[in-house]
């Protein structure tokens, strides 16, 4: 398994250094500089990791060198057995610490891998860039603060995951990511309902889990700022197992609601929900609106016949919706031409090597020209004013983004899947 | 401790006669009174609209009911697995309705019916057979047994059902085709849907069949024989045996038809949702006086009309507080339920 792979990466290592011989000029080749890659590469997860990876390999393909150093792309699979694997994970990112070549990493795809690689690269000083995570409690103590939901903080600790310092060994960041926050999802939802979609009553039920709740909760201190009603308010324990929301649809819909928002999960009945809202009186074209859990062909399925008007918040940037981004897909879409190829992650790896490769050759200008030590890109990371196709980011001392913009994906066509509908941006503050 | 216990025990034996039914009626009447009137006179065609919708609910509960029903009166068996063989059910049907060309979508015709009512058929008897085995296996030969061994059997034949279900279906919710109209009548200010019609005629139909059938066959005779008493049943000639295996046959098929009419009416199940239904069915049948048929019936109306009216005008979060809060207040109040317990005598 590992051979094989090895040997790619060699024969792209080789490519690139060929290609490089060429196109530096007068710069004299000082050595070798990898940009370190940890995400699910294979199995069912192919279709995250790969375009995913594609992204860091354009924009290495594109920068070629960064003040006489040579880039290449030294790229490590975590799923196991297809499925993106936490242990696999911390292995992959001990290897890359191990290579003293590798000066940052971006990485992972999934948050629960996250947890368990962060502790490794925060020991060696690593800079790990994630394109992909959204969970708040890599980076922030509270989960639902109580200025988003009205309620009470929800802490991390109650939403059953690590507070961020347990995750830093050495009492200092080194982990960034270019997603927003799943926080900001409720939010994000509400103003494209009650500003875009011009919706002043709405029906809000949840899971009663930490995310499916918290969202709720989120949308609808937000709805009610935005000027909006919410005009019923039910969370259903054991939503699974509720086999007729219809109870409450009719009520809320008694109410004037013209939407329903649910905050849970597929396997939560989220979608249920939605195929009921006809018998209960909604009319076909009624919206029905949740965060990521919902974004899902699972949920399609469930929906069934009412899967179109469905719309989910993702808190990661669509590059489709930045203006003047245009160009470089386009660019990506030649050098890589078929359709599996780009997928949702792929501009924003893209985004995240580009302002990874500008700390680095930061760091060497301010070593002289040398081949920086990991805490110097570290230090330049926090430097970073970068604007690429996800707009412009730069980083909090959390190593969250600032630019937080959340994307609504939904259900035109009952034929096709998930596409991207409107994207909210939050940056300027709730 | 003992003066407490000896008021709790005069209080049953008096709530237990004619007062006592007279008592819990008009008790439950006057909740539901205060609860429910002043929100019906607020809104009528919406108070009409939950109760269409908790009567839907009910029906499905109480088809799931009378197999709890039948099995304790019988061999006072809480039947754990009871609400897996609901899901069992719903599962069986789907590939027969395949089977036979029924696709979504398919024109609502005298054939489409049927040929679902030539799937229920199937699946009644497929199910019921499954139950016969289980019984023949797990429950007869603890039968004599403490009675905590059967019960403790019961849970696991239910996690054996889930986890063939899981690797059958997987975790995710199960689609059952959408074959029956949406069409929906505008009523009173309410509107009743020819779904909701067909849930609930085809739950009376079956209670209906089922109660002609104990209290007319000569097998139904056996049954209420062996429920009253079984080893005096033995000697009159009954093969006990064979009569136990039909109860739980016949309690099968009748969750398995649920299973269907649920598929139909709601179009998604998980591998494990049965479960919860059949504890909510239990309560069902508690309330309406274990063993006792109609009893079960009115029950599993009643359960589904209480989760109907809380998700609809209270807390959707406290709905099954109070619908095990009915169960306790009934066990320790009124044990004999609705319409009064039919049991082994002692």
């Amino acid at each position: 398994m590992r051979l094989p792979k090895l040997l790619a990466g060699l024969a792209l290592a080789s490519l690139v250094l060929a290609a490089c011989g060429t196109s530096t000029g007068g710069t004299s080749n000082k050595g070798a500089i990898k940009i370190g890659v940890e995400l699910p590469e294979s199995g069912g997860e192919t279709s995250n990791g790969i375009p995913t990876l594609n992204g860091v390999k354009f924009a290495v393909d594109q920068t070629k060198t960064v003040e006489g150093f040579t880039l290449s792309v030294a790229n490590f699979d975590d799923a196991v057995n297809g499925v993106h694997d936490p242990q696999k994970g911390a292995q992959n990112v001990q290897q890359l610490v191990d290579d003293s070549k590798v000066l940052g990493m971006i990485g992972p795809f999934n948050s629960s891998v996250a947890r368990a690689e962060i502790p490794i690269s925060n020991r060696a000083h690593l800079v790990q860039i994630s394109p992909a995570n959204t969970n708040q409690c890599l980076t922030k103590d509270i989960y639902i603060p109580q200025s988003l939901s009205g309620v009470a903080d929800v802490d991390c600790k109650a939403a059953g995951v690590p507070f961020p310092k347990d995750l830093r060994p050495t009492g200092t960041n080194n982990y960034f990511r270019v997603a927003t926050t799943d926080d900001y999802q409720g939010p994000a939802m509400s103003d494209y309902a009650y500003k875009t979609l011009n919706i002043k009553k709405v029906g809000v039920a949840s899971d009663a889990e930490a995310y499916g709740k918290g969202i709720a909760d989120t949308f609808t201190i937000r709805f009610q700022k935005d000027g909006g009603t919410v005009v019923k308010r039910q969370d259903f324990p054991n939503a699974s197992k509720v086999s007729d929301f219809k109870p409450f649809l009719r009520a809320a819909q008694k109410a004037g609601a013209e939407a329903i928002y649910f905050g849970g999960t597929d396997s939560n009945n989220a979608c249920v929900v939605r195929n009921q809202m006809k018998a209960a009186g909604f009319a076909d074209t009624a919206p029905f609106f949740g965060g990521d859990g919902i974004v899902t062909d699972k949920c399609k399925s469930d929906a069934a016949a009412a899967a179109v008007g469905m719309a989910g918040t993702v808190a990661t940037v669509a590059a489709e919706k930045v203006s003047g981004s245009q160009a470089t897909i386009d660019a990506f879409k030649k050098a890589y031409p078929n359709s599996s190829d780009y997928g949702a992650y792929t501009m924003p790896a893209y985004d995240a090597t580009k302002l990874l490769i500008a700390a680095i050759g930061r760091a060497i200008k301010a070593n002289g020209g040398n081949m920086p030590k990991r805490q110097q890109v570290l230090d330049q990371m926090y430097k970073t004013d970068y604007t690429g196709v996800l707009g412009h980011t730069s980083f909090d001392d959390k190593g969250d983004t600032t630019n937080k913009v959340i994307t609504i994906y939904g259900i035109k066509d009952a034929s096709k899947g998930w596409d991207v509908i409107s994207s909210v941006d939050l940056s300027k503050g709730l | 401790m003992a003066t407490l216990a000896a008021a709790l025990k005069g209080t049953r034996t008096a709530l237990s006669g004619t007062l006592g039914t007279q008592l819990f009626l008009g008790g439950i009447a006057l909740a539901l009174a205060v609860l429910l009137l002043p929100k019906a006179i607020d809104d009528p065609g919406f108070f009409l609209q939950i109760v269409i919708y908790g009567t839907a609910d009910g029906a499905i509960f109480a088809l799931i009911a009378l197999g709890y029903t039948m099995v304790y009166g019988i061999i006072e068996l809480i039947n754990f697995a009871h609400g897996d063989i609901f899901t069992l059910g719903y599962f069986l049907a789907i590939p027969l309705i395949g089977a036979f060309g029924l696709t979504e979508g398919s024109p609502v015709s005298i054939g489409m019916v049927v040929v679902l009512l030539v799937v229920t058929a199937i699946v009644m008897v497929i199910d019921g057979g499954i139950n016969v085995v289980i019984e023949r296996v797990a429950y007869r030969p603890l039968r004599s047994a403490p009675r905590l061994a059967i019960l403790i059997t019961a849970v696991g034949v239910s996690f054996i059902l889930e986890g063939v279900m899981y690797v059958w279906q997987g975790a995710n919710n199960v689609h059952f085709p959408d074959l029956l109209p949406d069409t929906r009548i505008p009523l009173f200010g309410a509107s009743l849907g020819v779904k909701d019609v067909i849930v609930i005629a085809s739950a009376l139909v079956l209670v209906v069949l089922l109660n002609v059938f104990i209290n007319g066959s000569k097998l139904g005779k056996a049954m209420r024989a062996t429920a009253q008493d079984r080893e005096a049943a033995q000697l009159m000639g009954i093969n006990i045996n064979r009569t136990i295996a039909a109860t739980f046959f016949i309690g099968a098929a009748l969750a398995a038809a649920g299973g269907i009419i649920f598929g139909l009416y709601f179009n998604n199940i998980r591998f494990d949702e049965g479960f919860v239904a059949g504890l909510f069915a239990f309560t069902a049948a508690v309330f309406g006086g274990i063993g006792n048929i109609q009893g079960a019936a009115l029950g599993g109306l009643f359960i589904g009309l209480v989760q109907a009216f809380s998700n609809a005008y209270f807390q959707a979060a406290l709905t099954d507080v109070w619908i095990f809060a009915i169960l306790i207040l009934v066990l320790v109040f009124r044990p004999t339920g609705l319409l009064g317990m039919q049991v082994p005598e002692k």
